[in-house]
Protein backbone atom coordinates (compact mmCIF):
# COMPACT_ATOMS: atom_id res chain seq x y z
CA UNK A 1 0.00 0.00 0.00
CA UNK A 2 0.98 3.66 -1.18
CA UNK A 3 2.74 5.78 1.88
CA UNK A 4 1.72 8.76 2.56
CA UNK A 5 3.97 11.68 0.95
CA UNK A 6 4.76 14.37 2.56
CA UNK A 7 4.05 17.14 0.95
CA UNK A 8 2.18 15.54 -1.59
CA UNK A 9 -1.55 15.54 -1.86
CA UNK A 10 -3.62 12.41 -2.07
CA UNK A 11 -6.03 12.41 -5.05
CA UNK A 12 -8.42 9.00 -5.52
CA UNK A 13 -9.50 8.57 -9.10
CA UNK A 14 -12.31 5.48 -10.24
CA UNK A 15 -12.52 4.88 -13.44
CA UNK A 16 -12.99 1.81 -14.99
CA UNK A 17 -11.17 2.44 -18.32
CA UNK A 18 -7.29 1.68 -18.42
CA UNK A 19 -5.93 4.31 -20.66
CA UNK A 20 -7.62 7.21 -19.07
CA UNK A 21 -6.60 6.31 -15.87
CA UNK A 22 -3.65 5.92 -16.48
CA UNK A 23 -3.09 9.33 -18.99
CA UNK A 24 -4.74 11.21 -15.96
CA UNK A 25 -2.49 9.47 -13.44
CA UNK A 26 0.62 9.67 -15.48
CA UNK A 27 0.10 12.93 -16.58
CA UNK A 28 -1.06 14.19 -12.91
CA UNK A 29 2.50 13.37 -11.98
CA UNK A 30 4.39 15.88 -14.61
CA UNK A 31 2.37 18.45 -13.72
CA UNK A 32 2.76 17.67 -10.29
CA UNK A 33 -0.71 17.72 -8.84
CA UNK A 34 -0.27 15.39 -6.23
CA UNK A 35 0.06 11.41 -6.51
CA UNK A 36 -3.13 10.06 -8.08
CA UNK A 37 -4.21 6.66 -6.50
CA UNK A 38 -6.24 4.55 -9.05
CA UNK A 39 -8.49 2.32 -8.87
CA UNK A 40 -10.54 0.60 -11.80
CA UNK A 41 -13.56 -0.50 -9.30
CA UNK A 42 -15.86 0.42 -6.92
CA UNK A 43 -14.42 -2.48 -4.91
CA UNK A 44 -10.71 -1.03 -4.88
CA UNK A 45 -12.14 2.58 -4.73
CA UNK A 46 -13.30 1.23 -0.79
CA UNK A 47 -10.32 -0.64 -0.47
CA UNK A 48 -7.97 2.68 -1.31
CA UNK A 49 -11.04 4.84 0.71
CA UNK A 50 -10.53 2.86 4.23
CA UNK A 51 -6.72 3.06 4.40
CA UNK A 52 -5.68 6.44 3.05
CA UNK A 53 -6.91 10.43 3.32
CA UNK A 54 -7.49 11.99 0.53
CA UNK A 55 -7.56 15.40 -0.66
CA UNK A 56 -9.70 15.15 -3.31
CA UNK A 57 -11.78 12.00 -5.59
CA UNK A 58 -13.03 11.88 -9.15
CA UNK A 59 -15.17 9.20 -9.17
CA UNK A 60 -16.96 7.65 -12.54
CA UNK A 61 -20.73 6.17 -10.88
CA UNK A 62 -21.95 3.40 -13.42
CA UNK A 63 -25.63 2.58 -14.39
CA UNK A 64 -27.03 0.11 -11.92
CA UNK A 65 -29.17 -1.61 -14.70
CA UNK A 66 -30.49 -1.76 -17.73
CA UNK A 67 -33.52 0.27 -17.65
CA UNK A 68 -33.96 4.25 -16.24
CA UNK A 69 -29.89 3.92 -15.65
CA UNK A 70 -30.07 4.42 -12.23
CA UNK A 71 -26.75 5.01 -10.40
CA UNK A 72 -24.75 3.27 -7.91
CA UNK A 73 -23.97 5.94 -5.22
CA UNK A 74 -22.71 3.80 -2.30
CA UNK A 75 -19.16 5.35 -2.70
CA UNK A 76 -20.22 8.59 -2.31
CA UNK A 77 -22.72 7.80 0.19
CA UNK A 78 -19.93 5.96 2.58
CA UNK A 79 -17.31 9.17 1.82
CA UNK A 80 -20.44 11.32 3.18
CA UNK A 81 -21.52 9.51 6.05
CA UNK A 82 -17.23 9.46 7.64
CA UNK A 83 -17.15 5.82 6.57
CA UNK A 84 -13.36 6.28 5.15
CA UNK A 85 -10.41 7.58 6.10
CA UNK A 86 -10.58 11.11 4.86
CA UNK A 87 -12.95 14.06 5.83
CA UNK A 88 -16.83 13.38 5.23
CA UNK A 89 -16.75 16.47 3.16
CA UNK A 90 -13.70 15.51 0.88
CA UNK A 91 -14.17 17.53 -2.56
CA UNK A 92 -15.36 15.10 -4.97
CA UNK A 93 -15.88 15.37 -9.17
CA UNK A 94 -18.35 12.61 -10.58
CA UNK A 95 -18.11 11.03 -13.89
CA UNK A 96 -21.02 9.90 -15.56
CA UNK A 97 -22.79 9.44 -18.69
CA UNK A 98 -25.54 11.78 -18.62
CA UNK A 99 -27.06 13.72 -16.25
CA UNK A 100 -31.09 13.20 -15.75
CA UNK A 101 -32.64 15.87 -12.99
CA UNK A 102 -33.05 13.25 -10.81
CA UNK A 103 -29.35 12.55 -10.66
CA UNK A 104 -28.45 15.94 -10.30
CA UNK A 105 -30.61 16.33 -7.17
CA UNK A 106 -28.85 13.12 -6.11
CA UNK A 107 -25.75 14.69 -6.32
CA UNK A 108 -26.87 17.80 -5.04
CA UNK A 109 -27.75 16.37 -1.82
CA UNK A 110 -24.08 14.85 -1.13
CA UNK A 111 -22.54 18.18 -2.02
CA UNK A 112 -20.81 17.04 -5.33
CA UNK A 113 -17.87 19.56 -6.25
CA UNK A 114 -18.55 19.25 -10.42
CA UNK A 115 -19.92 16.77 -12.42
CA UNK A 116 -18.55 15.64 -15.64
CA UNK A 117 -20.51 14.11 -18.24
CA UNK A 118 -19.13 11.78 -21.44
CA UNK A 119 -16.87 12.24 -23.32
CA UNK A 120 -14.65 12.14 -20.53
CA UNK A 121 -11.42 13.91 -21.16
CA UNK A 122 -8.29 13.93 -19.77
CA UNK A 123 -7.99 17.47 -19.39
CA UNK A 124 -11.35 17.66 -17.52
CA UNK A 125 -10.60 15.52 -14.91
CA UNK A 126 -6.79 17.16 -14.54
CA UNK A 127 -8.82 20.40 -14.02
CA UNK A 128 -10.88 18.61 -11.48
CA UNK A 129 -7.66 17.35 -9.57
CA UNK A 130 -6.41 20.88 -10.05
CA UNK A 131 -8.97 22.80 -8.19
CA UNK A 132 -8.57 20.11 -5.38
CA UNK A 133 -4.94 21.10 -5.09
CA UNK A 134 -6.00 25.10 -4.98
CA UNK A 135 -8.32 24.20 -1.99
CA UNK A 136 -5.01 22.69 -0.20
CA UNK A 137 -2.53 25.13 -0.58
CA UNK A 138 -0.96 24.61 2.72
CA UNK A 139 -0.32 20.25 2.38
CA UNK A 140 0.59 21.27 -0.97
CA UNK A 141 3.44 23.15 0.27
CA UNK A 142 4.11 20.59 2.96
CA UNK A 143 2.83 23.06 5.55
CA UNK B 1 10.42 24.60 -48.03
CA UNK B 2 12.58 22.74 -46.17
CA UNK B 3 13.00 19.20 -46.45
CA UNK B 4 12.83 16.81 -43.21
CA UNK B 5 16.61 16.87 -42.48
CA UNK B 6 18.53 13.72 -42.41
CA UNK B 7 20.13 13.19 -38.65
CA UNK B 8 23.79 12.21 -38.64
CA UNK B 9 22.88 8.85 -36.98
CA UNK B 10 20.34 7.65 -40.01
CA UNK B 11 22.01 4.00 -40.70
CA UNK B 12 21.73 3.24 -37.29
CA UNK B 13 18.38 4.87 -36.56
CA UNK B 14 17.04 3.03 -39.18
CA UNK B 15 18.72 -0.36 -38.03
CA UNK B 16 17.45 0.37 -34.78
CA UNK B 17 13.29 0.61 -36.40
CA UNK B 18 13.71 -2.17 -38.91
CA UNK B 19 14.62 -4.43 -35.60
CA UNK B 20 11.16 -3.81 -34.31
CA UNK B 21 9.78 -5.85 -37.29
CA UNK B 22 6.87 -3.40 -37.48
CA UNK B 23 6.78 -1.70 -40.73
CA UNK B 24 4.34 -2.55 -43.26
CA UNK B 25 2.58 -4.70 -40.62
CA UNK B 26 -1.27 -4.77 -40.12
CA UNK B 27 -2.84 -2.10 -37.72
CA UNK B 28 -3.10 -3.20 -34.10
CA UNK B 29 -5.61 -2.80 -31.10
CA UNK B 30 -2.72 -1.53 -28.87
CA UNK B 31 -1.35 1.08 -31.04
CA UNK B 32 -4.98 1.88 -32.40
CA UNK B 33 -6.62 2.63 -29.25
CA UNK B 34 -4.07 5.23 -27.93
CA UNK B 35 -4.06 7.13 -31.23
CA UNK B 36 -7.90 6.98 -31.35
CA UNK B 37 -7.53 8.26 -27.65
CA UNK B 38 -5.02 11.07 -28.65
CA UNK B 39 -7.83 12.73 -31.35
CA UNK B 40 -10.25 12.12 -29.06
CA UNK B 41 -8.78 13.86 -26.39
CA UNK B 42 -7.44 16.72 -27.94
CA UNK B 43 -10.47 16.95 -30.77
CA UNK B 44 -8.31 17.28 -33.82
CA UNK B 45 -9.14 15.37 -37.30
CA UNK B 46 -6.34 13.31 -37.87
CA UNK B 47 -3.67 11.65 -35.49
CA UNK B 48 -1.44 9.27 -36.62
CA UNK B 49 1.90 7.03 -35.13
CA UNK B 50 4.11 7.63 -37.68
CA UNK B 51 7.55 5.56 -38.36
CA UNK B 52 9.88 7.63 -40.47
CA UNK B 53 11.77 4.84 -42.77
CA UNK B 54 14.55 5.93 -45.45
CA UNK B 55 12.67 7.25 -47.89
CA UNK B 56 9.01 7.56 -46.27
CA UNK B 57 6.96 8.05 -43.24
CA UNK B 58 4.84 4.87 -42.92
CA UNK B 59 1.87 5.05 -40.33
CA UNK B 60 1.08 1.88 -37.91
CA UNK B 61 -1.68 3.33 -37.01
CA UNK B 62 -3.88 6.39 -38.13
CA UNK B 63 -6.83 8.19 -37.12
CA UNK B 64 -8.56 10.16 -39.44
CA UNK B 65 -6.24 9.70 -42.64
CA UNK B 66 -6.70 7.09 -45.08
CA UNK B 67 -3.09 6.93 -46.88
CA UNK B 68 -0.86 4.86 -45.19
CA UNK B 69 2.28 6.45 -46.06
CA UNK B 70 4.01 9.85 -47.59
CA UNK B 71 7.43 11.10 -48.99
CA UNK B 72 9.49 11.15 -46.30
CA UNK B 73 11.27 14.60 -47.22
CA UNK B 74 7.94 16.52 -46.94
CA UNK B 75 6.85 15.14 -43.87
CA UNK B 76 6.94 17.01 -40.87
CA UNK B 77 7.26 14.08 -38.02
CA UNK B 78 10.66 13.90 -40.06
CA UNK B 79 11.76 17.00 -38.63
CA UNK B 80 10.06 15.91 -35.39
CA UNK B 81 12.52 13.14 -34.81
CA UNK B 82 15.37 15.80 -34.50
CA UNK B 83 14.07 16.95 -31.90
CA UNK B 84 14.57 16.20 -27.80
CA UNK B 85 11.05 16.95 -27.00
CA UNK B 86 7.85 17.95 -28.61
CA UNK B 87 7.81 19.74 -32.03
CA UNK B 88 4.79 22.37 -32.14
CA UNK B 89 3.76 24.35 -35.38
CA UNK B 90 0.68 26.51 -34.25
CA UNK B 91 0.29 27.75 -37.58
CA UNK B 92 2.18 25.99 -40.62
CA UNK B 93 1.18 29.36 -42.82
CA UNK B 94 2.75 31.15 -40.60
CA UNK B 95 5.97 29.07 -40.67
CA UNK B 96 8.54 29.38 -43.57
CA UNK B 97 10.00 25.55 -43.13
CA UNK B 98 6.12 24.62 -44.14
CA UNK B 99 4.34 27.39 -45.86
CA UNK B 100 4.50 26.08 -49.25
CA UNK B 101 4.81 22.45 -48.01
CA UNK B 102 2.91 20.12 -50.68
CA UNK B 103 0.88 18.59 -47.15
CA UNK B 104 0.06 22.05 -46.44
CA UNK B 105 -0.97 23.62 -49.44
CA UNK B 106 -2.96 20.43 -51.05
CA UNK B 107 -4.52 17.46 -49.11
CA UNK B 108 -4.71 17.04 -45.93
CA UNK B 109 -4.20 20.96 -45.54
CA UNK B 110 -2.04 20.73 -42.32
CA UNK B 111 -2.10 24.43 -40.67
CA UNK B 112 -1.53 22.87 -37.03
CA UNK B 113 1.04 20.20 -36.46
CA UNK B 114 2.44 18.74 -33.00
CA UNK B 115 4.69 15.55 -32.77
CA UNK B 116 5.96 13.56 -29.70
CA UNK B 117 8.90 12.11 -30.96
CA UNK B 118 9.35 7.97 -29.69
CA UNK B 119 12.54 8.50 -28.73
CA UNK B 120 13.88 4.47 -27.70
CA UNK B 121 16.07 3.93 -25.03
CA UNK B 122 19.07 3.68 -27.40
CA UNK B 123 18.43 6.94 -28.06
CA UNK B 124 17.31 6.97 -31.54
CA UNK B 125 14.10 8.60 -32.41
CA UNK B 126 11.69 6.14 -34.53
CA UNK B 127 8.88 8.56 -35.53
CA UNK B 128 6.05 10.18 -33.54
CA UNK B 129 2.59 10.44 -32.19
CA UNK B 130 0.98 13.21 -34.14
CA UNK B 131 -1.90 15.56 -34.46
CA UNK B 132 -2.72 17.27 -37.00
CA UNK B 133 -5.67 19.93 -37.46
CA UNK B 134 -6.75 21.96 -40.77
CA UNK B 135 -6.98 25.00 -38.89
CA UNK B 136 -4.52 26.86 -36.40
CA UNK B 137 -4.50 25.82 -32.43
CA UNK B 138 -1.97 26.94 -29.82
CA UNK B 139 -1.33 24.41 -26.88
CA UNK B 140 -0.97 24.76 -23.61
CA UNK B 141 1.34 23.23 -21.33
CA UNK B 142 -1.48 20.47 -19.98
CA UNK B 143 -1.95 19.69 -24.04
CA UNK B 144 1.73 19.03 -24.18
CA UNK B 145 2.29 16.88 -21.07
CA UNK B 146 -0.86 14.97 -22.22
CA UNK B 147 0.48 14.71 -25.65
CA UNK B 148 3.82 13.14 -24.14
CA UNK B 149 2.26 11.00 -21.50
CA UNK B 150 0.33 9.08 -24.53
CA UNK B 151 3.53 9.16 -26.49
CA UNK B 152 4.95 7.75 -23.32
CA UNK B 153 2.33 4.76 -23.34
CA UNK B 154 3.05 3.70 -27.01
CA UNK B 155 6.49 4.01 -26.41
CA UNK B 156 5.63 1.04 -23.97
CA UNK B 157 3.73 -0.51 -26.77
CA UNK B 158 6.62 -0.60 -29.23
CA UNK B 159 9.39 -1.66 -26.56
CA UNK B 160 10.15 -5.36 -26.52
CA UNK B 161 8.40 -7.02 -23.01
CA UNK B 162 11.88 -7.24 -21.60
CA UNK B 163 12.97 -3.09 -22.41
CA UNK B 164 9.56 -2.07 -21.59
CA UNK B 165 9.51 -3.84 -17.93
CA UNK B 166 12.86 -1.93 -16.96
CA UNK B 167 12.32 1.20 -18.80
Amino acid sequence: MAELLSGSLNMLLVEPETLLRRTVSLTARTLGLGQIHEAASPEAAQRLLRSLPFHGAVIAINCQGPTDCPYDLTLLDQIRAGESASPANLPVAVLAENATSQLLRELNQRNIDRLILKPFRARLLLDAFAAFEALNPAQKSGK
Amino acid sequence: MLAAPIPFNDPERLAALRELLILDTPPEARYDKIVQFARDEFDVPIALLSLVDANRQWFKSKVGLDVCETDRSISFCGHAILQDDLFIIPDTLADERFADNPLVTGFPHIRFYAGAPLIMPSGYALGTLCLIDSKPREVDFTDMAILATLRDLLLQELLPPTEARHG
